[in-house]
């Protein structure tokens, strides 16, 4: 568990991040979150991009993709959200998620960051 | 002889730990004055609600079916039967565990889940749904339904019978 812990506390030191959680996209439910204020309540939000996960991986599946995932990326008014499923053998079926504060963070330092550290967790 | 006596033995528990008796609330089953189409609505809400759901059970902690809105013909008589039955297993738990009223339990099996949730004292919501479904999401929802049918099974008048 150590592991996901530094994981998610990096996410948070990517500049701008507001909240980060590892999700189960099997199930929507969280294995960790970090960050997030008193109107966002990052348990939602993982249920909901669960669904805008599972909507993807259907899509590539219908159109005959034979692809996976990279990565996600919701654009707000004030925010971004990255979404990242996790690629290695242990996080199958888990996704990292960031929202991040659109005027403070540099995106794509913020993406690869994103990937940097989905590459270096291992459950 | 000497052998078998040496053997550890079960003793008797000590008296007075069994949980407190209760008198059981008079059953909600085939109580007319049950708003039904308000309930009938709020259990489709939440089948709508949340893709994956096959459909909502409600029933009394006895056991009873109030009402339901399956579509994958599992028989609702027995959903509520079970709902009652792993509402009295989460009892227990809260008892022995001095954790409380029970809340909410799920099932999962290979092929989907059983959530069922507390409505009150006398009332359970049970949800089946399939092995995809969002069960994340149905945590979020399904305990706002079981206090919006807490407020309607309120002022009911209880029958006698």
């Amino acid at each position: 568990m150590g592991n996901l812990d530094i994981a998610l506390k990096n996410a948070m030191n990517i500049d701008g991040a507001i909240g980060a959680a590892l999700v189960d996209y099997t199930s929507g439910m969280t294995l960790g979150v970090a960050g997030g204020t008193g109107e966002i309540d990052l348990t939602v939000a993982a249920a909901g991009n669960t669904d805008v996960v599972r909507a993807k991986l259907r899509t590539i599946e219908m159109l005959k993709l034979d692809d996976e995932i990279e990565d996600i990326l919701i654009t707000l008014g004030s925010q971004y959200h990255l979404i990242r499923p996790l690629s290695n053998r242990t996080g199958k079926g888990l996704f990292l998620y960031l929202m991040v504060s659109k005027s403070r963070a540099n995106l794509a330092m913020a993406r690869h960051q994103l990937r940097t550290i989905e590459e270096s967790l291992e459950l | 002889m000497s052998r078998v006596d040496d053997l550890p033995r079960r003793t008797r528990p000590q008296t007075g730990t069994l949980p407190p008796p209760r008198a059981l609330p008079p059953s909600l089953a085939g109580n007319p004055t049950l708003p039904y189409p308000a309930i009938a609505q709020e259990l489709s809400a939440l089948r709508l609600q949340i893709p994956g759901v096959h459909g909502c059970v409600l029933g009394g902690v006895d056991g009873l079916l109030v009402t339901h809105n399956l579509q994958n013909g599992a028989d609702p008589d027995d959903l509520a039967a079970l709902a009652a039955t792993t509402y009295g297993l989460g009892r227990q738990v809260g008892l022995r565990l001095g954790q409380g009223d029970f809340q909410q339990s799920t099932v999962r099996n290979a092929g989907g889940y059983l959530s069922v949730y507390a409505i009150n004292g006398q009332a359970l919501l049970a949800v089946v749904g399939t092995d995809s479904i969002n069960v994340a999401r149905l945590h979020l929802h399904a305990p706002t339904t079981a206090a919006k049918l807490a407020e309607l099974l309120d002022g009911v008048s209880p029958t006698t019978s």
